[in-house]
């Protein structure tokens, strides 16, 4: 009876394969962010893939004109790299005129 | 980006399988058409796109990019020109007369299928307490990536080569399916495409009732 109920049960397995095919589907579709072929799953989720993604892979920066997504392209692959590499790595966004900053517009880190 | 249902239909055109089409055309774990070194598409020769006959939606929507809030309203826009794109654009007709005109209305119903596939599993996974259970990978239970590459053209794949997902491979899901129902895999890819959405719902359904039933 007790090998029956634990058949039942919600595995470490089925829980990786659900996360992993939601992962999988969220990128496939574009489903996570406004993306040209995305479908009916958008920003809403966002948060929940927050939770679901251990480990993200692709960073990405895009122009915007008010809400309009004009253009996307991903980090340079040493940036990536480099917040990658540790969760504690970072990158800083700053601007600069004639060699001097005059806006620093964030700090970016690997973990959440 | 790329849809097991947009892998099926490119596979066909090449005349591979899903598996093979994965190991060779696929980066990103399956999710993304591979590149080549200067950027252009793997599938670009100098006669045109090799897979055009089943080309996935987002080619055949360029130069229009669409995209959903989240009360599911869709908006259509043009991208900027790209410099390196010979394409030619032209500006009669309309947003309509162009998708029709490009076979973009049963791309648009899978994607809406798969995307309600999705966000059932986005529910179920709110119902699990997923962080800690995906942090602490058990030796004894192989990350679902592991799974789909091993027994495979996965077999020997670099980890980040091998789908996020056996689900992403369509020829192997249906054998599996079809074997356990004892029914024959289709043949026509549209046939196969309903088939895989169904076993994803299948699959979903005993998730679900296995979930109703510890809760």
């Amino acid at each position: 009876m007790g090998k029956q109920e634990d058949r039942k049960t919600v595995t470490r397995r089925d829980v990786l394969k659900l996360a992993g095919t939601a992962a999988a589907f969220c990128t496939s579709f574009g489903f996570l962010h406004g993306s040209q072929t995305g479908g009916v799953v958008q920003d809403k989720h966002i948060g929940e893939w927050k939770q679901l993604q251990a480990r993200w892979q692709q960073a990405e920066i895009k122009w915007y004109k008010g809400s309009e997504l004009l253009y996307s392209a991903p980090f340079p692959s040493k940036v990536l790299k480099h917040l990658q590499s540790d969760e504690a790595a970072t990158v800083e966004i700053k601007l600069f005129r004639a060699g001097q900053m005059f806006k620093n517009l964030g700090t970016i880190q690997q973990k959440f | 980006m790329a849809g097991p249902h947009e892998i099926l239909g490119m596979s066909r055109v090449l005349g591979i399988g899903t598996t093979e089409f994965l190991a060779l055309y696929t980066d990103n774990q399956g999710t993304t058409l591979r590149s080549e070194a200067d950027g252009r598409c793997v599938f670009l020769t100098s006669s045109g796109c090799r897979v055009h006959p089943r080309r996935p939606l987002v080619c055949r929507l360029y130069p229009l990019g669409r995209s959903n809030n989240e009360r599911g309203e869709e908006r259509f826009a043009v991208f900027p020109a790209q410099p390196d794109c010979a394409a030619e654009v032209g500006h009669d007709g309309t947003v309509e007369t162009f998708l029709e005109s490009q076979g973009v209305g049963p791309y648009l119903g899978w994607s809406r299928r798969y995307g309600e596939l999705y966000r059932r599993m986005i529910g179920l996974l709110e119902q699990l307490d997923i962080q800690g259970k995906i942090d602490a990978p058990a030796a004894d239970a192989p990350a679902e990536a592991a799974q789909a590459g091993s027994g495979s053209a996965g077999s020997g794949q670099e980890p980040d080569r091998a789908p996020l997902s056996s689900w992403q491979n369509i020829d192997a899901s249906l054998d599996e399916y079809c074997a356990a129902k004892g029914i024959a895999v289709p043949a026509e890819i549209d046939e196969a495409i309903a088939l895989h959405l169904r076993a994803i719902e299948d699959w979903l359904d005993d998730l679900e009732s296995r979930l109703t039933l510890t809760a």
